[in-house]
């Protein structure tokens, strides 16, 4: 039989193990799949790593599709630390896009560009905390369970944007396709590596990413979120306002994935559309578990997973493989990754029955 | 409009009310007894998504929507032995498990689909009228003039409210639920238990997409099942874990969805969009009222739901 003995403190040997493990495992079962496509899964993992580290621009390319990750994932640990199950970044994600291109398109293009980019941050952070607001409110109220919430307020998020996109903000002169007018170059978020899409919401990831950390190591409030992550009845006989914590942190996390919104359409497309992400809301959850709930690992796994989704849309257009292993590949690498938990919790070895 | 026609529109309208109830039925019975055995299983979209994909091809290929139905509900229920293994096993996060769920479901499908879009079912599942009882006003038509899954999630109703409450079946079901410790105690296996409903709620979940393209809508699209695995996830909370209050919840939900579809074809001033999202909407206010009510009565909830259960750790 199995013998579990709980560990008391995770090697570091394994903490680095897992996750590598997890990844291999990931790209394995990937490669099966591709197979079935009757497609050499070596030549897309080649193509895959071309376009999202072979040359300047791709892995220019890669830091633009990092750029929301690193912001959504900062956000989402916040929360996770609480345990508190935030699904719905990408509502969030939505409503801070739709919010700050109101400005974009329909405030003065002679503006200052300081004001007006001022101007559609605060909106998109507003945004993004508002539809955060909601479900962290039911739950600190009534306990109303939040995967459940934020997951429905995605696809409520996702309507009103295709309301507007197919109503009263579509271009007139966009030949009926649900796309807003282009943005004036005062709401255009500046480029910060010339000849690419990198843009100002990089550094504010990073800015972003090192502020949670610093929130959660160093701040009472911090300390408090991992007492109620660790045990919400021993927080509360401690004294702890969980209802108000709560509260606190989706506002912050969900105004952190607004801002990604916002960045996504102000920095990289420059027009509103309704497709506004790959898939970012459900990449977030992973990379926020894959660097251990730690924002500043976080940027790196961002990095990682913003050159998988580059590379996907490459291979999707030069080999004709579907988006969709993208997804796939993750998906596997995260369900590796919490099944290994049991390896760090406990040491498992393996006893011969004498009896 | 007269009396007449209103009468036959009602009656178009919730004959396709519970088609589409139907299709989130399976997957809220399934789930309500994957939560009973203390299992959350929050994967049920992309089981349903890779039941509707695998129900649709293999129905395509073979011409037969039967096979395709049991296909579909197969390839639900072994996409959650994924989520058995990480959940009771190696005693994972569930919420996460539940989550990659999803995405997987979500990537398989949109990985081996797209040679199937533009494509349709020629056979599909048959209505037929049931005796007398399509002879009733009103009701019958309503309900005794459909296809057969329809006919036999009827019976799966009846049948497992009464596995869940008059059976030894069901009490130890409930007891691993509620305490899982006591129960292995009686002498019940837990884990088998937890891995058998898991799986049930898998087939059921895959039953339910499966339903979708063979007996709703004959074709393929990317992510056709638009969030009703969720929808399902809340309705398991709306009917407090009982299979005869899941009807409720799951019809209500098909009136909506065949309302918003039949004002659409009718062509109102109401936008699609808006139209689209009063499922969700709706979806949200029942789930919060629900949570308010099912906390003032303390009813339901199974004791131990998502807690992992290891005999080795005293």
């Amino acid at each position: 039989m199995f013998i579990f003995e709980r560990r008391e403190s995770v090697p570091l040997r394994l903490k680095i193990m897992i996750p590598i493990i997890s990844i291999i495992i990931g790209l394995i079962i990937g490669a099966i799949a591709i197979l079935f496509l009757n497609v050499d899964p070596l030549q897309v993992y080649k193509a895959i790593l071309i376009g999202s580290f072979g040359s300047r621009y791709a892995f220019t390319e890669t830091l633009v599709f990092a750029t929301p990750l690193i912001l959504l994932t900062s956000g989402l640990i916040l929360v996770y630390r609480m345990g508190f199950w935030n699904i719905g970044a990408y509502g969030q994600y939505i409503m801070g896009a739709v919010f700050s291109s109101y400005f974009a398109i329909f405030g003065s293009p002679d503006l200052p560009k300081f004001s007006m980019l001022f101007i559609m941050i605060c909106a998109a952070l507003l945004g993004g905390a508002f539809w955060a607001f909601i479900p962290a409110f039911l739950k600190a109220l009534w306990d109303v369970n939040e995967v459940i919430t934020t997951l429905l307020l995605n696809y409520i998020a996702l309507s009103i944007l295709r309301y507007f996109m197919y109503g009263p903000w579509r271009d007139p002169t966009g030949l009926g396709f649900p796309l807003s007018k282009q943005f004036p170059l005062n709401a255009q978020l500046p480029r910060i590596i010339p000849n690419s899409r990198v843009n100002l919401g990089l550094i504010f990831g990073i800015i972003a990413a090192v502020i949670i950390w610093f929130i959660i190591n160093k701040t009472k409030f911090g300390y408090e979120l991992r007492v109620i992550g660790g045990n919400p009845r021993a927080a509360r006989y401690a004294g702890i306002n969980v209802a108000s914590k709560i509260i606190i942190a989706m506002l912050i996390s969900g105004a952190l994935a607004g801002l990604a919104g916002m960045v996504q359409v102000s920095g990289v497309l420059r027009v509103l559309q309704i497709e506004i992400s790959p898939e970012y809301g459900y990449t977030a959850l992973i990379t926020s578990w894959l660097s251990y709930l730690n924002p500043l690992i976080g940027i790196f796994v961002s990095i990682l997973f913003g050159a998988f989704t580059a590379g996907g849309y490459l291979i999707q257009i030069t080999m004709n493989v579907p988006y969709g292993i993208i997804p796939l590949i993750e998906s596997v690498i995260l369900f590796m990754l919490i099944g290994g938990e049991i390896f760090k919790n406990y040491k498992i070895s393996y006893l011969k029955r004498s009896f | 409009m007269d009396g007449i026609s209103t009468y036959f529109i009602l009656i178009t309208l919730l004959f396709s009310a519970v088609k589409s109830g139907t299709i989130i039925l399976l997957p809220t019975i399934g789930e309500i007894f994957t939560e009973r055995s203390g299992v959350l299983n929050l994967g049920i979209e992309g089981m349903m998504l890779v039941g509707a994909f695998f129900g649709f091809v293999a129905a395509y290929l073979t011409n037969n929507p039967y096979i395709g139905f049991v296909v579909g509900m197969l390839s639900g229920g072994l996409l959650s032995i994924i989520h058995a293994v990480i959940s009771i096993t190696l005693q994972g996060n569930q919420i996460v498990s539940g989550l990659a769920l999803t995405i997987i479901g979500g990537g398989i499908t949109n990985l081996y689909g797209y040679h199937y879009t533009d494509l349709r079912l020629t056979s599909t599942l048959k209505n037929f009228p049931i005796p007398f009882l399509s002879k009733i006003p009103f009701l019958g038509p309503i309900f005794f003039n459909q296809d057969i899954i329809v006919y036999l999630s009827y019976i799966l109703i009846v049948v497992m409210w009464y596995i869940l409450y008059k059976t030894k079946i069901g009490i130890h079901l409930r007891a691993v639920g509620d305490n899982a410790k006591a129960a292995n105690a009686m002498g019940v296996n837990v884990f088998k238990t937890r891995y058998f409903w898991t799986f049930f709620g898998g087939l059921l979940a895959g039953a339910g997409g499966a339903y979708l393209t063979i007996g709703y809508a004959p074709f393929w699209l990317d992510g056709m099942t638009f969030g009703r695995g969720w929808i399902a996830v809340a309705l398991v909370i709306f009917s407090m874990w009982n299979p005869l209050y899941a009807i409720i919840g799951a019809y209500l939900f098909g009136s909506i969805d065949a309302l918003q579809f039949q004002l659409q074809a009718a062509g109102t001033n109401i936008p699609s969009s808006i139209l689209q999202m009063l499922p969700y909407l709706i979806t949200f206010i029942i789930i919060t009222f629900a949570t308010i009510f099912v906390r003032l009565k303390h009813i339901g909830v199974p004791k131990e739901l998502a807690k992992p259960f290891s005999r080795e750790e005293k």
